[in-house]
């Protein structure tokens, strides 16, 4: 799992001089991640734009307690799949943007 | 064992507001305008990578004692259950072969005799357990998204 998120900064937001962060929602199945629900999440959605895809399902996952590791996650944007090993600025994702996390478990 | 239809009714409605918000953000197809005591079907509709759309009909009687039966269907809901109205990621019976699906069990013409019905949310040895009706739905946009073509 990456570290906790940083505070404050939305989109363009250079926190001072650093990379700018981005604070997005992911959709799960077990409910919404946003910067204030559920309310007793560890972390928050808040990523500097070079943060890869898997940062975000790492992130999203323990949050939302999915621990089985011999399950697929896998994040849209709609209905485009992301590449977990490409960065949140190379799918042009900004501040207010809403992911999904898809879960998939087996078939017998 | 049955389950009263009130209770199915409540739990169904429960969860589908986590279904509901799951498919609106997934941009999936998501009705169950006709959901009452009388009639426990929702719909959803999925599209495979090569944009096919799929209707998914989940018909939740007695559930969550026991899982839904997942079938697909055209989009009028008049022809349901036959190969060309299937993803191409499902076993070929055809059928969403997963413990989750009522019509997956022999008792009810699948291929598995070896599920109980009321085991539904164990993990099997290809996959883990899943829970819910939104995990169900889940479960499903990742196959289908994946996927691409009609089975038949």
């Amino acid at each position: 799992m990456s570290n906790e998120t940083n505070s404050g900064g939305g989109a363009g937001n250079t926190g001072g001089g650093g990379e700018p962060k981005v604070q997005i929602k992911v959709q799960t199945p077990r409910g919404l991640w946003s910067m204030d629900e559920p309310k007793d999440a560890t972390h928050r959605p808040e990523y500097p734009i070079s943060a890869k895809i898997q940062n975000v399902i790492d992130d999203v996952r323990n949050v939302f307690k999915f621990a089985e590791s011999d399950s697929k996650y896998t994040l849209f944007l709609g209905k485009v799949e992301l590449d977990p090993n490409h960065t949140l600025a190379s799918h042009q994702i900004k501040t207010g943007t809403l992911l999904v996390l898809s879960v998939q478990g087996g078939n017998a | 064992m049955t389950v009263p239809t009130v209770v199915t009714i409540e739990q169904v409605r429960e969860e589908l507001a986590d279904v509901a918000n799951y498919a609106m953000a997934a941009d999936l197809g998501f009705d169950a305008s006709r959901l009452s005591e009388s009639h426990l079907l929702f719909y959803v509709t999925f599209s495979s990578r090569d944009g096919i759309e799929f209707v998914a009909e989940v018909d939740c009687q007695e559930y969550p004692f026991h899982p839904p039966t997942i079938e697909f269907v055209d989009a009028p809901r008049k022809r349901r259950g036959t190969r060309d109205l299937y993803p191409s990621c499902f076993h070929t019976m055809p059928c969403v072969c997963a413990r989750y699906n009522r019509k997956a069990y022999k008792a009810l013409g699948g291929p598995h005799g070896d599920w109980r019905l009321i085991d539904w949310q164990l993990p099997t040895e290809a996959g883990p357990k899943i829970e819910s009706l939104a995990m169900i739905v889940s479960d499903l946009h990742s196959k289908i998204a994946a996927s691409s073509g009609r089975m038949g």
